[in-house]
């Protein structure tokens, strides 16, 4: 069995692990986001690092010293995670507002069609319907304003740090919504005249419950990283 | 220069050295060093969050642009990212000349 030989200046030791792929790991453990999103920024991110790395060895740095100072140009995991951190969970937060903004007055076609197509009783049923359309709007209304406020206006306007929180906890809000909606229903549907419309419009309102709550759910997880 | 003071113009340093054409991270990060003259302190890995948040704004588009077996992301600067460019090149101006008429006063 034969020693390994001395590593060529500038080339990594075979035996190691990398420390590239070991900061990329350390970012991508530390981050938390939307999975495309992340996936690219820890893409590219670690794809600069070895840019840097190779520049360095480039010119005859040993290749431990060299991913030292690239590290130290380029800053460290740790130092890079506030500032990828914020934008994914703004972009996770706009992620939230866009189902939030796009489900609600779906959903409220849905329960305003189911009203007018049935008989005229079933009034606790419609109070809870007006009710849980409220928290549902205004959690919609808070989504599209979050979704501006973190666009095109973002250049004008500082956008608020808790703002993802916000969203997040609205999106929260109208995800019970939704599943005491479609709870309620689904319940109603079955002695309803009109039960195939409403066991349509519980169901609608079931997957949009799980849709909203996921993505409420790894909103809060991004704002409290 | 420091790396605080640098940060509050990083926007606009991006900007500035896409404006020639479009380049991927790394070679953003050495047109912003070479330009500098290597004068600026600052962490160039900060650069990849700030370029997602001008392409969030609408200042910068990307697209992946295969190079050989890799693929890069490229930043091209769009035709909002021109003129946030020329608003910051005003405001620069005005604030080096009002600094440098305090600093320097004509004898």
């Amino acid at each position: 069995m034969t020693a390994p030989g001395p590593t060529a200046p500038g080339a990594r030791p075979a035996e190691a692990r990398d420390p590239i792929e070991d900061y990329a790991a350390a970012l991508t453990g530390a981050l938390r986001g939307p999975s495309r999103l992340k996936a690219r920024m820890v893409e590219e991110i670690r794809d600069g690092l070895a840019d840097t790395v190779a520049a360095h060895t480039g010119e005859g740095v040993p290749y431990p010293d060299a991913v030292r100072r690239a590290v130290q140009e380029f800053g460290t995991a740790d130092e890079l995670v506030p500032g990828c951190q914020r934008e994914l969970t703004i972009a996770q937060a706009r992620h939230t507002g866009r189902v939030a903004a796009l489900t609600v007055p779906f959903l409220a076609g849905c329960w305003f069609l189911t009203w007018t197509s049935g008989p005229g009783d079933g009034w606790p049923l419609r109070l809870l319907s007006v009710h849980l359309g409220c928290v549902a709007a205004a959690a919609a209304l808070l989504a599209a304003v979050a979704l501006t406020a973190t666009g095109p206006l973002a250049r004008r306007l500082p956008t608020p740090r808790r703002l993802p929180l916000a969203v997040a906890w609205s999106g929260t809000a109208a995800g019970v919504a939704m599943g005491i909606g479609a709870l309620a229903l689904l319940t109603a549907a079955a002695p309803a005249a009109n039960w195939p419309l409403m066991a349509v419009a519980g169901a609608l309102t079931a997957v949009s419950h799980a849709g909203v709550t996921a993505s409420a759910r790894a909103c809060r997880h991004c704002a409290r990283a | 220069m420091r790396a605080d003071a640098v940060r509050g113009h990083l926007d606009g340093l991006l900007l500035a050295v896409l404006e020639p054409g479009p380049l991927h991270g790394y070679a953003i990060i050495t047109a912003v060093q070479r330009r500098s003259g290597g004068a600026l302190e600052l962490r160039t890995g900060t650069i990849y969050p700030a370029l997602q948040r001008l392409e969030r704004l609408g200042l910068l588009s990307s697209s992946w642009d295969a190079v050989g077996e890799r693929r890069r992301r490229r930043y091209a600067l769009t035709d909002a990212g021109a003129r946030a460019l020329a608003t910051e090149r005003t405001a620069w101006n005005e604030f080096t000349a009002a600094i440098g008429s305090v600093l320097n006063p004509a004898t």
